[in-house]
């Protein structure tokens, strides 16, 4: 499903060129569930937005569900975006000013789905918050605007989901919650999931574990996957 | 109903509801609400001014000819759906049995007058009133001058060449008697119709025939388009209203480019206050848009979105700002209304087409580069908040917004100069203040660093904050630069008016006072408590010839003689002699003779000519002139030319001579003096000893003036208090929307720990620099911009005005210091963990 060879990232700074991630190739199978940990700062995020084509490559490739990542556009990574990745973000991301109903609708709409209203409904009912779908986010807790957001990445079926430190903000109860919700649709759905923590716990969860450590990336898991396929 | 638009649709309709474009609609709103109630009201007044100055010449625009003008010129006006009316005048002998005074004769028909009223008094000098009629075929109405003159009751028949005719009213007023003091013979009105039968105006005679037309603008002016290539110079002139030269005329046509100034920075005050607004509204979209790039969204889908919901923000902050300004002018024309005669009864159609343009240009123009910036922040933004938009450039928005304005005022003005004039001066200021925000900023950083006091988080922040500071500080200085230039404008503009028109300006005028009654009526007055100014002596002269070289001198009231020969003056000439030089009177060629110590007794005098009647008379410094009085010969050599301010309500003389030529003539003398006009009714008392000395009646001409200019200085005010009402809330907004970048570093100075006190402090400080600052730069933008307004617009004396330059400073730092105060007392009274909530 994510393929990725010696995908390097290298950023200008006023004190000269600094390279985030050395030269980096692992792959992803359909349906499995990574975790990437690290410490902060350790370059987790960095490859996160190179996966979900957020940011573009310094060198090297990235193939996501067989599609060639590092040769596109921006416009043509947000349709690819749009119609197979999912988004689950720490600050939960969601848009202030539209409801939780139109929060979960909206990748629908951008990618015209038929009905998205009531795509919406019917995920948020998933989720437990058909009740609260025309509620502002900043009238809804963490926990559930968190919900909100994990009903917005599912709506679109997408092949592949990431998500960075979805349970970051949350309370150990809401935490809890959240992991469940999350790897029960992930099952249900069969959707490749690659999340970003440092929280060990949920890393557990995941079917393989990779490390970052100061750009660098290392199984530490044993896998189906071949540690020379991590480099 | 596509998506882009559901989505645009639902995001304005929260986000409105949520007032979270509260301050985008208000900038539009108030953009858009002050130039309607600006312009509306300034149209109005304009109608209203100029229908008063309609009524000085009875008309729009007038058409005086030498002979009848051809009668389908009046037919065609008709056709154009335009007024007329007709009036013949000329000067002619009135006679009583034996007694005979020459007038100034005018025969006019039904329509008579267009514009203002004819009035009457019950008695010769009596209070005059307004009066809707004519006299009637056999009828004259004469001045009350000729009453005194002729002995005249009401009553009594006068003849007037063939035709004998019946006082029946004593005439005050007509709309356009004309203002000279002097070589004024008393007006008598009567009907076109009995003019054939006196017989008067046969061949040869100096009848002048008016053409009177009044309707709307377009049409007269269409109709002046036809009409002016048939006139031939000779024969024709033409006069609308807007060529008045006259002291109300020159009012009303400054008064009219003061409105237009005040509108025009309407517009650009409503512009800065969009352009801090959209510049907000964008950075608040930043995270949306973030978001839906995330969610697949392409630029092309996030473009359509935020342009269709400017759109909805811009037609629902024009409709609201067409309501408020409606009826903000609604409320000034009431509140003036007993002032300032405007009606509310015209509706004008400009000011709503200028409104709506002024508020969608600025609203899409401004938002451009806000708009640009917030399409090109990245999806990553997602994930690093740091990441802002990746347009950097600013010469878009330089550009875009420049031209906004400029194009705006053009518009608007359809005068390139006072546009080029105020951009020209803000571009400058614009300049200035980079550069200051620069100094201020390496000031800041020495300033900065040490303890941190309230003081030092102040400077902290603006060294920080340096773009943000610098645009803020542009649209501060440039509100507070505009208020000063409305404001100043108005003061000198105000002062110079009135300055024509003193208290105490002499309003009657006495002439033919022998050498004898001089002295007698100056201790009479004195006995009565009425000061008496200067006694001029005066002689009649007709003025013969141009070194050696005759000139016509026919007695005729034509100024523009078309006989053969050189130019005369076409009358006689009153004459006075004296050394001293008048009041308002310079010498600009040659040396005043009163400065030279010589006696004269034989050969030539000195005379002094005034400019104009030199110029029109082609007479040359050194020039010998020949006057003709009683039945001597007076030589003279022009020693001086003078410029004579003629608006002065004193006498002034095209030719003062060397008072040696005159010691053999019998002078009269001419004076004014000044009674209040509740004194009125003692004027008969006053004069009752001196019935050969002749009065004129200038009060109400005076008044008339005065009350004018009063209602321009109203108007004026008025306009002023508005832009200085739509200034302040500029200033209000932009403090607002600094408020809210605020907000963020507030609560983390709050969760630190720091006091409201110590916050408090460094925001005040820091709107305080801010203020100062803006206030300085905005006093020498100011001072740049009246200087070439006021030389090349306004044709005033251009002045420094020093002491703004210590009150703008202190006033902006007190007001945007206040305004930060309150914006901050606010956030201040927010709970901490609410803030931090909203910062996520």
């Amino acid at each position: 499903m994510i393929k990725t060879s010696t995908v390097t990232k290298t950023v200008n700074t006023s004190e000269g060129s600094l390279q985030i991630l050395q030269p980096i190739s692992f792959e992803v199978k359909s349906g499995e569930s990574v975790a990437i940990i690290g410490a902060s700062g350790s370059g987790k995020s960095t490859l996160l937005g190179l996966l979900a084509g957020l940011d573009e490559v310094t060198s090297g490739e990235i193939y996501l569900d067989n599609e060639a990542l590092h040769t596109m556009d921006e416009e043509q990574r947000a349709v690819l975006r749009g119609s197979k990745v999912g988004f689950i973000f720490q600050s939960f991301m969601l848009v202030q000013s539209l409801t939780a109903l139109e929060n979960v609708m909206l990748p629908a709409e951008i990618s015209n789905l038929d009905n998205p209203k009531g795509l919406a409904m019917e995920i948020l009912e998933q989720v437990g918050l058909a009740h609260r779908a025309h509620h502002f986010p900043n009238q809804l807790s963490g926990g559930e605007q968190q919900r909100v957001a994990i009903a917005r990445a599912f709506i679109t079926s997408p092949k592949i989901l990431f998500a960075d430190e979805p349970t970051g903000n949350l309370d150990a109860k809401n935490s809890d919650k959240i992991e469940e919700l999350l790897f029960e649709l992930n099952r249900n759905t069969g959707t490749t999931l690659v999340l970003v923590t440092h929280d060990n716990d949920l890393a557990a969860h995941c079917d393989r574990q990779l490390t970052m450590h100061a750009g660098e990336l290392k199984e530490t898991t044993p896998s189906s996957t071949s540690p020379s396929e991590v480099s | 109903m596509p998506m882009t638009f559901n989505l645009a649709w639902r995001l304005f309709k929260h986000e409105a509801r949520r007032g979270e474009l509260t301050i985008i609609l208000l900038a539009i709103v108030l953009s858009v609400g002050a130039v309607l109630s600006l312009s509306l009201f300034s149209e109005r007044l304009q109608g209203a001014l100029k229908s008063r100055s309609a009524a000085f010449i009875a008309a729009d625009a007038q058409l005086r000819s030498d002979k009848p003008v051809d009668e389908t010129w009046l037919l065609k006006a008709k056709d154009e759906g335009l007024d007329t009316a007709k009036q013949v005048s000329t000067r002619s002998m009135v006679f009583k049995g034996d007694a005979m005074s020459l007038v100034d004769l005018r025969a006019v028909n039904s329509n008579y007058p267009l514009k203002g009223m004819v009035s009457v008094a019950d008695a010769p000098f009596g209070a005059k009133k307004d009066i809707d009629a004519l006299p009637a075929s056999g009828e004259a109405w004469v001045q009350s001058r000729l009453f005194q003159t002729l002995k005249l009751n009401v009553g009594d028949a006068i003849d007037i060449g063939e035709v004998k005719l019946t006082v029946t009213r004593v005439l005050s007023d007509i709309p356009d008697a004309g203002f000279s003091v002097f070589n004024t013979d008393p007006i008598v009105l009567m009907n076109l119709d009995d003019l054939e039968a006196t017989e008067i105006t046969g061949p040869g005679s100096r009848a002048r025939y008016v053409s009177y037309f009044a309707g709307d603008t377009s049409n007269v002016k269409s109709y002046i388009s036809w009409l002016l290539p048939q006139l031939n110079d000779d024969l024709h002139s033409w006069r609308t209203v807007e060529d008045d030269e006259s002291a109300i005329g020159r009012s009303v046509a400054s008064a009219e480019r003061y409105f237009l100034l005040a509108s025009l920075l309407a517009i650009v005050l409503a512009a800065v206050s969009i352009a801090v607004a959209a510049q907000r509204y964008a950075q608040r979209h930043f995270d949306p848009v973030a978001i839906m790039k995330t969610l697949g969204a392409t630029k092309q889908t996030i473009r359509k979105v935020y342009l269709i919901q400017i759109l909805f923000i811009t037609l629902l902050g024009i409709a609201i700002g067409l309501i408020i300004g409606f009826i903000g002018q609604h409320i000034v024309v009431s509140l003036v209304a007993d002032r300032v005669d405007v009606s509310l009864n015209v509706w004008h159609w400009r000011p709503v087409v200028i409104a709506i343009a002024t508020g969608a240009t600025c609203a899409i123009l401004f938002s451009l580069y806000p708009l640009l910036q917030l399409f090109s922040v990245p999806p990553l933004r997602v994930l690093r908040k740091d990441l802002d938009a990746s347009l950097r450039s600013r010469s878009i928005q330089f550009v875009a917004s420049g031209g906004a304005i400029f194009a705006l005022m053009w518009m608007y003005s359809q005068d390139l100069k006072i546009s080029v004039i105020l951009f020209a001066s803000g571009a400058a200021l614009v300049a200035g203040l980079l550069v200051a925000t620069y100094f201020l900023i390496a000031l800041g950083r020495k300033l900065g660093s040490g303890k941190m006091g309230p003081w030092q988080l102040a400077w902290a922040r603006i060294k920080r904050r340096a773009m943000d500071n610098s645009v803020q500080l542009i649209s501060f200085s440039i509100t507070i630069m505009l208020l000063l230039v409305v404001l100043v404008m108005r003061n000198d503009m105000v002062s110079q008016w009135r300055a024509q028109l003193p208290e105490g300006t002499p309003n009657y005028f006495l002439t033919n006072i022998t050498p004898d009654n001089q002295a007698r009526l100056d201790r009479h007055f004195a006995d009565q408590n009425v000061d008496i100014n200067e006694f001029f002596p005066v002689t009649r002269g007709r003025f013969v010839s141009v070194n050696g070289e005759g000139v016509n001198t026919e007695v005729s009231k034509e100024e523009e003689s078309s006989n053969e020969g050189r130019r005369g003056l076409g009358r006689e000439a009153n004459l006075t002699w004296g050394n001293t030089l008048q009041k308002e009177n310079e010498v600009i060629e040659g040396i005043w003779h009163g400065n030279v110590d010589t006696t004269y007794s034989e050969g030539w005098f000195p005379v002094s000519v005034e400019e104009g009647v030199a110029e029109r008379l082609d007479i040359k410094m050194g020039d010998l002139l020949s006057f003709n009085v009683g039945s001597e010969i007076v030589e003279t050599k022009v020693t001086s030319v003078r410029k004579v301010n003629w608006q002065t309500m004193q006498p002034n003389f095209f030719f003062v001579i060397h008072p040696d030529a005159m010691e053999a003539f019998s002078p009269t003398y001419i004076t004014s003096f000044y009674l209040p006009t509740e004194r009125k009714e003692e004027l008969t008392k006053l004069l009752k000893p001196f019935a050969s000395v002749t009065m004129f009646d200038v009060d109400a001409r005076i008044n008339q003036l005065r009350d004018i200019v009063e209602q321009v200085s109203v108007a004026v005010e008025f306009i002023l208090v508005l832009v200085l009402m739509a200034g302040s809330l500029v200033l209000i907004a932009q403090v607002q929307a600094s408020m809210d970048e605020r907000r963020q570093e507030i609560a983390i100075l709050r969760t630190l720990g720091a006091k409201g006190s110590l916050i408090r402090k460094s925001v005040v400080f820091e709107f305080l620099i801010i203020g100062t600052v803006a206030g300085f730069m905005a006093a020498l933008a100011n001072e740049l911009s009246l200087y070439m307004l006021q030389t090349s617009v306004f044709q005033m004396t251009a002045s420094l005005h020093l002491e703004y330059w210590l009150v703008a400073p202190a006033v902006g730092a007190l007001v945007v210091g206040i305004l930060g105060a309150i914006g901050c007392w606010r956030l201040l009274t927010l709970n901490t963990g609410e803030m931090l909530r909203k910062m996520v």
